[in-house]
């Protein structure tokens, strides 16, 4: 209440006679979340329209005699004749360590009935990415927790690794255990005051859940927070019922709030789930907009549109505060058609892509990603030496065991070395199986991939290799805790190192087969 | 009504016609009428709408419309006149339009462009800062 008063006396105090220029004009014609009016001859490209009864609409398309403003939120009480006014501000989101742990809509307003937001600063959702000069070489590891794309598609801090594949295929649950994965590697490192420790840079995640249905959004919000993640993480959600202005303006708003952290020294992970509604929402808008259409009916700029947002993520020197924004923008292709407009876009602005397969969905290998699909431009200089050490192969030799898979169906005959080859592959892909929400920590996956590399896997039947995997994984976290702290610490596995897992393995072998 | 590209650049030119040193006269917009009339365009309806159309956005652009609750004096107006003359950069005419709900102060427009200098204006201003 104090505050409220404190507020009126103050303008109050600030009171001057003067006139309030505005510029204003009337509404022609309203559908679909897009406005046309006469008038605003002031308006200046993507500004902020003030509708009048807390509605909000951004201007653009200006034209001769109209102006064409998508409107963002309930624009079921405008009507034509309405009275518009130019507010001279770009659209903002609110940014900053308020947000994490809340979910909010496409401009940044609560929806989590947890009261206001603690905020007060705020970024224009539409913003310059960073250029040559502030950026960085990626050279820090983004763990994701999932073994097959750590040791064989790493990620680093400040990459766009796109993660793309059909419908159901667990594109979700690989940006959901990344999030999951950053919260349980900050909660490792926080002390008991809720710091951090010096050196250690914790990584905050944004989920941008575009087009999707409310109830996978509230799935997705009870799984962070069965995690813990939630505390470190914001969600953004603009669902199928919301309007196409925010499915189109809420990827920019999430990439506003990441560029908070990144811009104050601070790691960011942001997920875009996914950015093939947001084609279509933009496409939607374009098309009511009467503004011309491309191939797939997409307009012209749906390329721009995507690269300006990524464009955003990046990793800046130490002269700009040393932050990250790393992307994980998703995109749905129909049938497995990756050469699609939107896809062959999205593939040629990342810096990598992590394919995901139904067939291999269904043949029980998950995560199903395509190892001869995926691939990661930069991250592989972020790779930890511990993980480079045993899983420099890895892909080389997954390669190899489908190619010998394949010939190996039209002959019984094989000689000890391609049986060898053929098995040890066989486990390789068992090992990569992976319950979903379940991340590894990256010393666990090192050990288990040396394990299956230095044939302590080769005396078990394929069949019982995620059981043994789940084993070794227990039994490394509690009686190899040791040795799995040594590697974490170091980051490498050094020759005493190495010496005391193969103790530990070879303990656990005899454990095991008993 | 459909928009013709060609339509509304002969509504715009015929505007142009129907101006004396700048300003819209009723002499020149009944010559620019007379003219239509003998031409007797193919689309003479739509060509007429839009040039009223067209009419009207250059009529509201040399007229300031000064709301206010209360009466103005002559000379008030006529101060008015001038200091938007010399925003505009041409001769603006004032016309005078009561509206009690402003409780008091006045509200000028022009064109597109709105001056508030109500207390409506300043209270709803207010509001929106508290809120």
């Amino acid at each position: 209440m104090s505050s409220i008063v404190e507020q009126i006396e103050n303008e109050i105090a600030s009171f001057q006679a003067s006139a309030v220029k505005s510029n204003t004009g009337k509404i022609v014609s309203i559908a679909d979340g897009v406005a046309k009016l006469e008038g605003l001859s002031g308006a200046m490209y993507n500004e902020m329209i003030d509708f009048g009864q807390g509605v909000y609409g951004i201007a653009l398309n200006l034209e001769e005699d109209e102006v064409g403003c998508v409107i963002l939120g309930d624009y079921s009480k405008l009507k034509e004749g309405d009275e518009a006014t130019t507010t001279g501000k770009l659209l903002s989101v609110p940014v900053g360590m308020g947000l994490l742990g809340r979910v909010v809509d496409a401009i940044g307003n609560p929806i989590d009935g947890k009261g206001p937001i603690n905020s007060t600063e705020t970024y224009p959702v539409d913003q310059i990415a960073p250029g040559i000069i502030p950026r960085k070489s990626v050279d820090q590891p983004m763990q994701t927790g999932i073994m097959s794309i750590d040791s064989m598609i790493p990620i680093g801090r400040g990459q766009r690794e796109l993660i793309i594949g059909d419908r159901s295929t667990g594109k979700t649950t690989i940006a959901i255990d990344t999030i999951i994965n950053q919260a349980k590697i900050n909660n490792q490192h926080r002390n008991e005051d809720g710091t951090f420790p010096e050196g250690f840079r914790p990584v905050y995640s944004i989920y941008v859940a575009i087009g999707q249905k409310n109830s996978n959004i509230a799935r997705t919000i009870a799984v962070l927070e069965k995690a813990g993640a939630m505390e470190y993480t914001i969600i953004v959600s603009a669902s199928a019922g919301d309007n196409p202005a925010n499915q189109y303006i809420a990827p920019f708003a999430g990439a506003s709030m990441g560029e908070f952290f990144m811009n104050n020294g601070m790691d960011a992970l942001i997920v875009y789930d996914d950015l093939s509604k947001q084609a279509v929402a933009y496409r939607q808008i374009s098309l009511i907009l009467k503004r011309p259409s491309g191939r797939e009916a997409y307009p012209g700029d749906v390329f721009y549109l995507h690269s300006r947002l990524l464009e955003r993520s990046a990793r800046v020197n130490e002269d700009n505060g040393n932050g990250s924004l790393t992307a994980l923008p998703i995109i749905e292709t129909q049938a497995g058609d990756v050469a699609a407009y939107i896809p062959t876009n999205v593939i040629s602005i990342t810096d990598g892509q992590v394919f995901l397969e139904t067939d291999l969905f269904n043949q029980g290998i998950r995560p199903a990603v395509s190892v001869g699909l995926s691939v990661s431009r930069v991250g592989s200089a972020a790779q930890i030496k511990a993980i480079k050490k045993v899983a420099g192969k890895v892909k080389l030799q997954l390669a190899q065991f489908r190619e010998l898979a394949a010939f190996a169906q039209f002959g019984s005959d094989l000689d000890a070395k391609t049986k060898a080859q053929l098995g040890r592959g066989a486990r390789v892909v068992e090992l990569f199986k992976q319950k979903a929400f379940n991340p590894i920590p990256v010393e666990v996956q090192s050990s288990l991939i040396y394990a299956v590399q230095n044939g302590y896997f080769d005396a078990i039947e394929v069949a019982k290799i995620v059981e043994a995997t789940s084993s070794l994984r227990d039994f490394l976290e509690t009686r190899g805790a040791k040795v799995m702290d040594t590697i974490r610490t170091e980051k490498a596995i050094s020759d005493a190192t190495e010496a005391a897992l193969k103790t530990s393995l070879a303990e656990w072998v005899a454990g095991f087969s008993a | 009504m459909k928009r013709d590209k060609k339509i509304i650049r002969l509504a715009k030119k015929l505007v142009e016609l129907s101006k004396d040193n700048g300003v819209v006269t009723v002499a020149r917009v009944g010559e620019v009428l007379a003219g239509l009339k003998q031409v007797q365009h193919r689309h003479h309806l739509t060509v007429l709408k839009s040039f009223l159309n067209y009419l009207h956005r250059e009529i509201a652009l040399q007229t300031a419309v000064v709301s206010t609750p209360g009466a103005l004096s002559g000379e008030a107006l006529k101060a008015i006149e001038v200091t938007y003359s010399k925003i505009y950069g041409r001769p603006v005419t004032a016309v005078i339009k009561q509206d009690t709900s402003l409780i008091a102060g006045v509200r000028v427009r022009v064109g597109d462009d709105l001056y508030d200098a109500s207390l409506a204006g300043r209270l709803q201003r207010l509001a929106e800062n508290v809120s």
